[in-house]
């Protein structure tokens, strides 16, 4: 009964019926009360939303993927405290991250909304590591300004890495029985525990990294009464071995010997044989095993309860685990070892007692047979991996080699087409691998490039993927950041139309789209756009940002804000929404919240450069201009290309009086983007506080040409005009700048220039 | 209850808005139109480069009758109305944090509603607080119904705001004598302060405006 329930909960959930996947899973634990139905109720609750829900029933589950739920459910409620402790149990600083790398990704996230950035770093490299295609990982590192290089995460190595990975998890699929008796076999040589520790610690000594002290500890976990046969610690040695050799097939081919040979009494001498070559074998790589092992714990996670511990089961299959072992040995030795800690050790034990012996046999020779394939293909990859000293070519040899090494009998055929059929398989998958990593690589670098805000160099990035890449909505969406990255209103608005376009129900850079078209004043688009994505989804954040631009272009502040906050209660998380919040305050003038607001956004995300400039303008406005400079300095730290906030930069150090730092600054910005004349203006304003006057004409002359509706332009060369008392090309440049309409407060300003024109220049401070 | 004489609607008033309803004309109210009384507009019409200024300005008055106090001055709620309860004349004072430019004062009176509360003479004073308030001001309503506009500008352009700390309305007299008044809302107005800090001049031109901040 219990296998059914679980399985019409697991195809309620794959068909989305989850009311029936609730209720019958409710059923499900009353009746067997198992941490393994458990955590199908949490995996349902949380698929229908309702992190609440499991969290109350997971609480104090010790299991890896039970822990891994409660902390899911910790981290959507908003508990970091509780999903960290969940993760990484603050009296067990050794145990591995429960579910690899998804594991480390969700403590990666934690971490940042916690605000340790560096552990977050670091978690996050570290499920990359552990599987390469986990893009989202990559994402936050990028956000969080970690990523160097995008080549190291999409490289061939991990190629390799996936490879592997596929391959464990198809051989444990392979066949039921198969996959019973391979975890024996893996589990039979753990249990060979005694020696392995000792692996371990020699491995953890090679490689860098303290995954092996995880190991030790798991394998540790062993019962030790499963290692009825304590000959079997003869042959650990294997991992010990440092050199990569070809002396891989033979052993192999002894190996082969020894797994058809069902008499126990060959083991032990063969054992031994294999003993004295596994030496040779190098220490593997600390990320593979990591992986492996992962990913078999996460395969037998659900079997640990029903372990027990047969010696019968120990002594029968103790031939097939020593040929397995041996293979393993010679090859993954530890990884598969590793992977069979434990749990699958019990998961098979489970199964076992339910099978004959005879059918144990037959079983076991198919499976070594497929476990020789694995054994070889993994081991070959392997060797791949310790991609120093080896070669494709050399990885082909020894796959060949293992495969011709012809067996007696037809089951060694049935491995060989088994092992060649493998290969192939592997090839493809390895090409793969590759063509899957080369698209995210190029992805990855334009994504990174444009985090960094090195938009030319995005954009190139962008450009090398194939069209039906470029042709989507999330690509477009990000060259129209780009765009709007570097002024170019009109291209970000063309590129964004076009994403919408590709993808109409698109909404994650739709908030941007809106900025858009607010800095150009499309109040039309704007509106449509907002209705638009309002209709979509009236709950995403996006859509109410949108809205609230809406507003705030037609100077309706306050509802704006509304608006903002409306997006901000969707989703706390959403960074925009706290900045824009903070702009909306600051037009009304409530400079305290603008402020809180503004804080409140770079606590989510420290290198959201727009709050940093948010609060450089505050306390402009408020004239605090050391405050000031020091905020817009961080803002330009992240954002080194924007020619705006060097154009504020400059104007902030000018008001400090530091004049030279100020001219310095505003070349800079000049330089950044030939088409903005802001910094031209700026430098104008300068010159003329310095009395450098006949300079400040030639730029505002410049100006003309590049701006020529721009009152105040002219309002400033009347100033100067009239200072060198040129009354009639002062009273020109004043009428100009009258004619081009600005607001009433210059027209005052403009008018009571005009009149003073024939008096002498007294304290003209305003002018 | 007489007949209510509202202006013909080609009248305009002094600060330069028509009144919206078209009734009978009377003589008597011409010769008081073209003598610069004001009446109400029922639009409230700002130009785009004014705000509203005393959001954060402390208000208070001379009196009121508990249930109509100051804060039905303030709620954007037009049947709610201040009502005095003293002598005249009556004052509504708003003082400001720091000095500020203003240009514009509205007020909501309704002469239909409230007949003989309605104010009929209105003095606008400024200064840096109680002690030195001057006039500025002083405008004459004829049976308003709706937002009353008055301008502080002077006639110079330089004086197009006034700069101040604190600003006094004060209803000298009412409709048909009446003692005590009803206002129904009070707005001020100002320049809005240039987006861009640290600037002798606002921006005009699209290329400008683009560049000049970061959303």
């Amino acid at each position: 009964m219990e296998t059914l329930m679980v399985d019409r909960v697991q195809n309620s959930l794959r068909f989305f019926m989850h009311r029936n996947a609730i209720f019958l899973c409710e059923r499900l634990c009353a009746e067997f009360p198992t941490e393994i139905n458990l955590q199908l109720l949490a995996t349902c609750y949380l698929q229908n939303g309702k992190a609440y829900c499991a969290y109350q029933i997971l609480k104090g589950t010790s299991m890896p993927h039970s822990r891994y739920l409660f902390a899911m459910s910790c981290f959507q409620m908003n508990l970091l405290q509780e999903a960290e402790a969940a993760l990484c149990p603050a009296n067990e600083p050794n145990v591995e991250v429960p579910d690899g790398a998804a594991g480390h990704y969700l403590l990666g996230l934690i971490y940042r909304y916690m605000g340790r950035q560096a552990l977050a770093i670091e978690h996050l490299m570290q499920a990359l590591t552990l599987d390469p295609l986990l893009w989202a990982a990559y994402d936050e590192l990028c956000v969080l300004g970690a990523i160097e290089e995008a080549n190291d995460y999409f490289s061939d190595m991990a190629a390799q890495r996936i490879q592997q990975q596929y391959l464990s998890e198809s051989s444990s699929l392979n066949s039921s029985n198969g996959s019973e008796f391979y975890n024996l076999s893996s589990n039979m040589a753990v249990t060979s525990v005694d020696s392995i520790p000792r692996q371990s610690k020699q491995l953890g000594n090679n490689t860098r990294e303290i995954a092996s002290l995880p190991l030790s500890v798991m394998i540790a976990k062993v019962p030790a009464s499963n290692s009825g046969s304590s000959n079997f610690s003869q042959y650990i040695t294997p991992p010990a071995a440092t050199q990569l050799s070809g002396v891989a097939p033979p052993p192999l081919c002894r190996n082969m010997h020894v797994s058809f040979n069902v008499a126990n009494n060959d083991v032990s001498t063969k054992l031994n044989n294999i003993a004295v070559q596994a030496p040779r074998r190098k220490v593997l790589d600390e990320g593979k095993l990591r992986k492996v092992s992962g990913r078999l714990f996460s395969d037998s996670v659900p079997r640990r309860s029903t372990r027990l511990s047969a010696e019968a089961i120990a002594v029968a299959s103790s031939n097939r685990l020593s040929a397995e072992a041996i293979a393993v040995a010679s090859s993954n030795a530890t990884q598969v070892i590793g992977n069979g800690n434990g749990h699958t050790s019990t998961k098979f034990l489970g199964g076992f007692s339910s099978s004959s012996s005879s059918k144990v046999n037959a079983a076991s020779s198919r499976s070594l047979t497929f476990r020789k394939g694995h054994s070889w293909i993994s081991e070959n990859f392997d060797e791949g991996r310790r991609s120093e000293a080896f070669d494709d070519s050399r990885m082909e040899n020894m796959a060949t080699t293992s495969s011709s090494t012809s067996m007696s009998g037809d089951s060694r055929y049935l491995e060989q087409g088994k092992a060649i059929g493998d290969l192939a398989q592997d090839s493809r998958l390895i090409n793969g691998a590759q063509e899957l990593l080369c698209l995210l690589r190029t992805l990855g670098e334009g994504y990174r490039l444009s985090c960094s805000y090195r938009c030319q160099e995005a954009l190139d990035a962008y450009l090398k993927l194939s069209e039906k890449q470029f042709n989507t909505g999330w690509v477009l969406s990000q060259v129209g950041k780009i765009h709007f990255e570097l002024v170019n209103y009109f291209e970000a608005d063309h590129f964004f139309d076009l994403a919408r376009r590709v993808s109409p129900s698109i909404l994650e850079s739709m908030d941007i789209y809106s900025t858009v078209l607010y800095h150009m004043k499309e109040e039309m688009k704007l509106s449509y756009l907002a209705k638009e994505l309002l209709s979509v989804d009236r709950l995403s954040p996006q859509a109410w940002c949108a809205l609230g631009n809406c507003y705030s272009l037609q100077k309706d502040h306050e509802t704006a804000l509304k608006n903002f906050q409306r997006a901000v209660q969707l989703d706390s998380r959403f960074v925009y929404a706290h900045t824009l919040c903070g702009h909306e305050y600051v037009e009304l003038e409530d400079f305290e919240n603008g402020i809180k607001c503004y804080q409140s956004a770079l606590q989510i995300d420290q290198r959201h450069y727009n709050s940093w400039y948010g609060l450089g303008v505050v306390y402009l406005r408020q004239e605090k201009f050391k405050f000031a400079e020091h905020h817009l300095h961080k803002a330009y730290n992240i954002n080194p290309r924007s020619s705006v906030l060097m154009c504020y930069l400059g104007m902030t150090q000018h008001a400090l009086q530091r004049n030279e730092d100020a001219l310095e600054m505003i070349e800079r910005a000049i330089s950044a983007d030939k088409q903005n004349p802001l910094p031209v203006y700026q430098k104008a304003i300068i010159l003329v506080s310095l009395e450098c006057y006949d300079e400040a004409l030639n730029e505002l002359e410049q100006l003309k040409e590049s701006a020529p509706h721009e009152s105040c332009v002219y309002a400033l060369m009347g100033k100067i005009y009239k200072r060198f008392e040129m009354h009639e090309k002062a009273m020109l440049c004043f009428g100009l700048a009258l004619d081009l309409k600005p607001p009433a407060a210059d027209v005052a300003t403009i008018k009571a220039a005009m009149e003073k024109l024939y008096l002498p220049d007294e304290m003209d401070d305003t002018l | 209850m007489s007949r209510v004489w509202t202006r013909d609607r080609r009248v305009v008033t002094a600060g330069g808005r028509q009144a919206a309803m078209a009734t009978e004309l009377d003589g008597e109210e011409e010769t008081a139109a073209a003598a610069g009384k004001l009446t109400g507009s029922p639009q409230l019409s700002v130009e785009d480069d004014l705000r509203e200024m005393a959001k954060n300005a402390a208000w208070s008055v001379s009196s009121y009758k508990p249930g109509n106090n100051v804060l039905s001055l303030r709620d954007d709620n037009l049947d709610t109305y201040w009502q005095s309860d003293g002598a005249q004349p009556h004052l509504v004072n708003i003082q400001f944090q720091k000095k500020v430019k203003l240009q514009l004062v509205i007020l909501y009176v309704d002469f239909k509603l409230d007949e003989s509360y309605t104010p009929s003479k209105i003095s606008i004073r400024a200064g840096d607080g109680f002690h030195n308030l001057k006039e500025i001001k002083t405008v004459e309503l004829m049976k308003p119904v709706g937002w009353v506009h008055i301008s502080l500008s002077g006639n110079d352009p330089r004086e197009t705001f006034i700069n101040t700390f604190m600003l006094q309305v004060a209803i000298l007299s009412n409709h048909l004598n009446g003692r005590d008044t009803h206002i129904r809302q009070i707005k001020i107005y100002g320049p809005r302060p240039n987006p861009v800090p640290l600037q002798p001049f606002h921006f005009t031109s699209q290329e400008f405006i683009s560049y000049s901040t970061i959303r």
